[in-house]
């Protein structure tokens, strides 16, 4: 099982199979072309890709309930609190406004408490998205981003319970860095097991998702180890101290408002890009995921970089778990760990993003956003099931991820045709 | 593409003759170690299999440092393995443990577990021969199972359920078949989108049509093929014996066995074989003689899901007898493993499926060891399949040759 | 002699690929029993043409008429139902399976409709190989058996499927010049026997033994199609490349310094465990160059890798200006001064979608001041690929262009402005001109000879043998993992030929 490059393969580079010498006089503007679609690209076909899922995602909702799927986004929508960020509250009539108030930046409105919402749960969503991201750009496929998240909450957890007297930001920092670790062992599995034996990561991160899974249930069901002695009934551990809650900046801290693990997120994604682009660990890395054999003859260490970049990648993941944790669970309960599925979002989260920094950031706000919309809360059950909604979030999910590999294709028609300024009549007419 | 034979000299072979003997002794005295352990020869005492379980490690290690990876490797984790078990056995009282080791029930179960990943290794065995990864076989399950029960649901009968659940499978194939062959998108995310979509879409549609209520408590079932006369096989010892682990097998248990010769002539005799795996291995080769690598590529992932979706279909209908959510549990991936553990050939393919279905017997059998109800140790145990498909997969007992154009787009001009 | 109504025409064909024109309105015919030399550089469009004919691409423009009679092919099929076989540069077989198997693949004989008959299989290509006089054992696997005999049983492929016209492209680029004639033999009998061959082929001297004419592609274009009879080697040479061609490379004498490499008794094992390379000694000087010849797959792959440290030794020694470098890291061995530019620029040389400044950072990435304590300085980056690409005159890109953008040649001058770049000691160039136009061939000529004048010692390993006695001090014949002879720079092409199939004395000179 090879095939996997370090971002989704890239047609452009497939030219047919000839050395013919290209004219040099006109190098540099097909290139220059070349780049130009695909920086525009880069930002047109995912939000393509995106209305496309969404459009099929309705067709779903309207086959199979009848229900106008439009009626059903607009309830999704409504409960994510997106529209808080616009200060204006605009009545439709038909096509026009009828209407527009100004409604102000209430901070204590429900809008407001949804929109905390969502950015609470696009928090460990940006993470999961960088721990898909960085094994990406080592040629690796990370879809172990579940098992780390646990592993690293359920470091997380039992690090808030101990060293109770420590001071707030120390503690945090502790359990933090802890679960990040933990997390960084989880994928570092998988990534040594590649590196020494050449175990496929694909099979060998979800078999450790398993695994996290069972053990994780272990510890916190009933009578496990973690099991909060004093709720027999309850298999949840015990609640963290309060010294290791994280800051509640926005919104009542009661009431689940935004934590500054939110900023923490923000700030991996510029390490990420630091990480990648300025040092020479991304550099290794970079290199291994384009070409792992020119990198070896290079003098860079393949299998050091598979278990480096898995390891981070995990430490992204892990430090999710334990923000979750710190942010707003404050403790773990059997059923997160037996349905968590931040780890299988992230990959549509990467992948819609493309591995970029900023990419990665708006497409966890998107898939944020459709979990809090869609969540037992938020949605209008008398509008839509969000029993339903929530299998339509990973509908779309999967759509995305699938038409994230098709996109390319589009980009690379459009180029042929474009830089031959003839119709290529056959390339497009043959399968 | 160029290759020069070269004799190996003789002196190398009994070189390395050595070691992979003295590996294969330490993997024979792990199995040892395990055997004396447990019913019916039952030593009671640490001693004696700790004492054969540390010599197997031995000649893993020996044989290791010499250059046999594998059977050391081997060697070592049977050892290892042989131990802990012995010593987890120990634990328990003489009663549960016989309770718990009936080598009957054992096999029965054994077999049964063996069933879905059977179907879908030999499921992803057409599409990988053919030179496309197949990362969906757990969505396309899936598929089969939500199908095949509300199929049964539906139709009324467990044939009905088999059907949809087959063409459900099916279906879900031709998707990841138009998106890798076609629009040649990478294999492996494909694969992974799949199995998003199968369990949105099972999930959404089981929520839809059943709730909170879950399926029907009456739903038709693949019926059991009752061998009555096994048991009648003297002496009763043995026919016993051979009823309770064979006589009572569901049907798609036997299919399932049915299927491993078939795809095994399907695939190496006859002509539709030799051209799916000259598609795998060299598909410009193939083109260069008219095969349609396209055609041939689509016929084989579609067939695929098919198969896995036979798996899923086991699973709801002649297994546990209902539908949950995401109830392949990763089954699809570990029969991915048992496909590249049994290298791409179904009787391989089979035999991994056996010791993954094994391990699955022995996850949900071990916790009645435990004295009390309460335990929450036995837990532990479901990680068994886990582990050991990580083992497997990690090739520290084998390691096999992937089809040589297997997760590479073909690019016809 | 050959029949004068042609079985095979093909009129006006143009093919156009992203940014290329491989084929420009391209005349060819081909008369009964007659062997036809397509001839011109790589990448001249002879391929691509073959590729149009065999139903591979889809012409753009032109027609086929095959016997008189217009075709369009729109797959290998239809060629071959049309009686077209094809032997490809690379051929298509598939190494697991058996000869027998790779033959008749696509039409095999049945059993009872639905099974394989291997035994018919294996009994008809018996036959055939036989009425031929081709030793080939059905039963065999073709990874088991030689390239010479791989290429027969591309040959049989076409004649089971009863083709009447036979293309071979690039046949012999894989053989030693005794195999060559082997198979100019085999096409003569073939030929009399009513086939029709077209030779593809950019080597001139192939062209005046077999081919009855000859046709020159240059660019794309057409150029001129002759007889054999008064056709010379310098007339075709010029209508090949479009000019005057240097067939020799001028060097000064060589004058040997301390020795920059020494292999001593090494002995390496390929990925199938078989031992590649038997106990293969070197020394190479600073200010020589030592040329390694033999047919491909007798281990050279594995001694480059051993000697870089990319492939574990099972036993030897390498050393590199005195200090031993044996079994330590690649990145090691560079650094103690060695240069290497690799077989595979694509597969290895390059990361194509690196920008040029990152490729050529590839082996001082970790080093002032292109990075300090981890932390990576693109600028100074760019700043040396700058210097580096102008010094070496890298067309089509600048520092920040990613190398894919560019052409074959571009890419070899930017791996070379790496490897040279770092002043090593002693440079490795394996196969450094592969797959290149003459201009770009004779750069990299100019270049190693320059960096021999400059003291450093090269060690050249290539498939060509004109590229080998043109540039070596001194040749070495790698035969089956041993150096099976030595030579001073006045060898010929024959005596290397016969060495390189084993047949040489061994240990001829020291």
């Amino acid at each position: 099982m090879s095939g996997l490059s370090g971002e989704p393969p890239d047609m452009t580079g497939q030219t047919p199979e000839v050395s013919e010498p290209t004219p040099e006089s006109k190098v540099p503007s097909v290139a220059a072309r070349l780049a130009l679609w695909q920086r525009s690209g880069g930002v047109i076909t995912p939000i393509l890709t995106a209305l496309i899922a969404f459009l099929i995602g309705g067709l779903v909702v309207f086959a199979t309930t009848g229900k106008n799927p439009l009626n059903t986004y607009k309830a999704i929508f409504k409960g994510t609190g997106l529209s808080w960020l616009s200060p204006v509250s605009i009545h439709w009539h038909l096509f026009y406004p009828a209407g527009i108030h100004w409604t102000g930046w209430d901070t204590t409105s429900p809008t407001a408490l949804n929109l905390q919402q969502t950015l609470i749960v696009v928090t460990p969503l940006i993470l999961t998205g960088l721990a898909v991201a960085f094994a990406f750009r080592c040629g690796l496929f990370n879809i172990g981003g579940n098992g780390q998240y646990t592993v690293g909450a359920l470091v997380a957890v039992q690090f808030g319970v101990w060293f109770a007297g420590l001071p707030g930001p120390l503690h945090v920092i502790v359990a933090m860095v802890a679960a990040t670790l933990a997390g960084a062992v989880w994928g570092g599995i998988a990534g040594f097991l590649k590196a020494a034996t050449g175990a496929h990561e694909v099979i060998t991160t979800i078999m450790l998702n398993w695994i996290a899974l069972w053990v994780g249930s272990y510890l916190v069901g009933f009578n496990g180890p973690l099991q909060d002695p004093r709720a027999i009934s309850a298999p949840v551990t015990r609640p963290i101290a309060d010294s290791a809650h994280l800051h509640v900046f926005w919104g009542n801290p009661l009431l689940q408002g935004l934590h500054i693990g939110f900023f923490i997120a923000i700030a991996m994604l510029f390490v990420y890009w630091i990480l990648l682009n300025r040092t020479t660990l991304g550099y290794e890395v970079r290199a291994v995921g384009f070409n792992a054999e020119a990198a070896r003859y290079g003098g860079i260490s393949v299998g050091r970089n598979f278990f480096l970049a898995m390891a981070i990648s995990g430490a992204f993941a892990g430090l999710a778990g334990s923000i979750d944790i710190l942010g707003w669970e404050f403790n773990l309960d059997l059923t997160v760990v037996q349905t968590v599925q931040v780890g299988f979002i992230g990959i549509a989260v990467a992948l819609l993003g493309r591995n970029s920094a900023i990419g990665i950031f708006f497409s966890a706000l998107l898939f944020g956003a459709l979990l809090t919309g869609t969540s037992t809360r938020n949605l209008d059950p008398s509008v839509f099931q969000p029993e339903l909604a929530g299998n339509l979030t990973r509908i779309i999910q999967g759509l995305v991820v699938l038409f994230v590999g098709a996109d390319l294709l589009i980009i690379y028609l459009w180029q042929a045709r474009k830089k031959l300024r003839l119709p290529q009549r056959k390339a497009a007419e043959q399968p | 593409m160029s290759v020069r034979v070269q004799p190996l000299q003789r002196g190398a072979w009994t070189r390395a003759s050595a070691p992979s003997t003295i590996g294969m002794i330490g993997i024979g005295l792990g199995l040892v170690t395990l055997f004396l352990a447990l019913p019916p020869v039952k030593v009671r005492t640490a001693p004696l299999p700790v004492a054969i379980g540390i010599l197997a490690v031995a000649a893993g290690i020996w044989a290791f440092t010499r250059g046999e990876h594998r059977l050391g490797g081997g060697a070592v984790v049977s050892g290892v393995a042989g131990i802990g078990i012995a010593l987890i056995v120990l634990q328990a009282n003489a009663a549960r443990l016989e309770g718990v080791f009936v080598w009957s029930a054992l096999i029965a179960a054994t077999l049964r577990y063996a069933t879905p990943l059977t179907f879908a290794a030999i499921g992803g065995m057409f599409s990988e021969r053919s030179g496309v990864v197949n990362i969906g076989l757990e969505g396309m399950m899936l598929m089969g199972a939500y199908f095949g029960a509300y199929g049964a649901d539906v139709t009324g009968s467990w044939v009905g359920g088999l059907f949809i659940g087959l063409i459900s499978g099916a279906l879900l194939a031709l998707v990841h078949a138009i998106f890798t062959i076609t629009l040649r998108a990478d294999q492996i995310v494909t694969g992974t989108a799949i199995n998003f979509l199968a369990l949105g879409v099972t999930g959404y549609l089981y929520n839809q049509h059943y709730g909170n209520n879950g399926t029907p408590e009456n739903l038709p079932a693949v019926p059991d093929v009752n061998l009555k006369f096994l048991s009648h096989i003297p002496p009763q010892g043995l026919g016993n014996f051979l009823y309770n682990s064979i006589g009572q097998l569901n049907l798609m248990v036997w299919l399932s066995l049915l299927l491993l010769p078939v795809s095994y002539v399907a695939l190496f005799k006859t002509p539709i074989g030799l051209r799916i795996r000259s598609v795998g291995e060299h598909p410009k080769a193939a083109d260069t003689v008219g095969i349609p690598v396209y055609r041939t590529r689509y016929a084989a992932v579609t067939l695929s899901g098919a198969l896995a979706a036979l798996g899923g279909v086991f699973l709801s209908i002649g297994f546990v007898n209902s539908f949950t959510e995401n109830m392949t549990a990763g089954r699809g991936f570990i029969a991915l493993a048992a496909l590249i553990f049994g290298g791409w050939r179904p009787f391989g393919a089979f035999a991994a499926a056996l010791l993954f279905g094994f391990s699955s017997a022995l996850a949900a059998r071990l916790p009645d060891l435990s004295a009390s109800d309460t335990a929450a140790w036995p837990l532990l145990f479901q990680t068994l399949p886990y582990v050991l498909t990580l083992i497997a997969v990690a090739g520290v007992i084998g390691r096999s040759i992937p089809p040589a154009a297997i997760g590479r787009p073909y690019v016809k001009q | 002699m050959a029949d004068e109504r042609p079985v095979l025409e093909l009129r006006g064909i143009t093919k156009q690929f992203p940014g290329v024109l491989a084929n420009d309105n391209v005349d060819f015919d081909l008369r009964r029993g007659e062997v036809h030399a397509l001839l011109g550089e790589n990448g001249a469009g002879k391929s691509t043409l073959m590729n149009i004919l065999y139903g591979l691409y889809q012409p753009d423009e032109g027609q086929i008429l095959v016997k008189g009679e217009p075709v369009r092919f729109h797959s290998p099929k239809d060629a071959i139902n049309r009686g077209i076989g094809m032997v490809h540069q690379h051929f298509m077989l598939i190494p697991v399976m058996t000869v027998a198997e790779n033959i008749v693949l696509a039409n095999e004989p049945t059993r009872a409709g639905l099974l394989l008959d291997t035994n018919a299989a294996d009994r008809r290509v018996r036959e055939l190989s036989r009425s031929f006089n081709f030793a080939i054992d059905p039963e065999a696997r073709v990874e088991e058996i030689t390239v010479g005999q791989q290429q027969r049983v591309e040959i049989l492929k076409a004649l089971y499927r009863h083709a009447d016209i036979l293309i071979l492209d690039e046949p012999t680029a894989v053989l030693t010049p005794q195999e060559s004639n082997e198979l100019f033999e085999i096409l003569r009998t073939l030929t009399r026997e009513g086939m029709s061959v077209i030779f593809i082929t950019h080597k001139l001297n192939e062209v005046l033994e077999i081919a009855d004419r000859i046709t020159v592609v240059r660019r794309g274009k057409r150029i001129d199609t002759v007889d054999r009879q008064g056709a010379t080697e310098e007339g075709l040479a010029r209508m090949m490349v479009g000019r005057e061609v240097l067939l020799r490379v001028e060097k000064p004498v060589s004058d040997p310094g301390d020795p920059v490499l020494t292999v001593d008794d090494l002995h390496v094992f390929d990925d199938r465990g078989l031992e590649a390379v038997r106990g293969v000694s070197i020394e190479v000087r600073g200010g020589e160059i030592v040329g390694i010849a033999g047919v491909d797959g007798n281990g050279q792959t594995e001694l480059i890798d051993a000697i870089t440290g990319l492939r574990k030794a099972a036993s030897g020694r390498v050393a590199i200006g005195g200090r031993n470098v044996t079994g330590a890291t690649p990145s090691r061995i560079l650094d103690s001064g060695l240069g290497h530019i690799p077989e595979d620029r694509q597969r290895r040389g390059l990361v194509l979608e690196f920008s040029l400044a990152e490729n050529v950072a590839l082996h001082d990435y970790d080093k002032a001041p292109g990075s300090r304590w981890g932390w990576l300085f693109p600028r100074q980056l760019i700043r040396r690929a700058r210097e580096l690409l102008t010094q070496f005159d890298v067309r089509g890109g600048g520092p920040q262009t990613r190398a894919s953008a560019l052409s074959g040649g571009n890419q070899q001058k930017v791996v070379l402005a790496r490897e040279i770049g770092r002043e090593p000691s002693v440079l490795i160039a394996a196969q450094p001109t592969r797959g290149l136009d003459v201009g770009a061939i004779e750069f990299v000529h100019r270049r190693l000879v320059e960096a021999r004048a400059n003291g450093k010692g090269v060690l050249l390993v290539s498939l060509e043998l004109d590229e080998i006695i043109s540039l070596s001090d001194r040749t070495l014949v790698l035969y089956e993992g041993e150096i099976v002879a030595q030579h001073g720079p006045d060898v010929t092409e024959d005596q290397l030929g016969i060495e390189m199939t084993g047949a040489g004395s061994k240990e001829a000179a020291a």
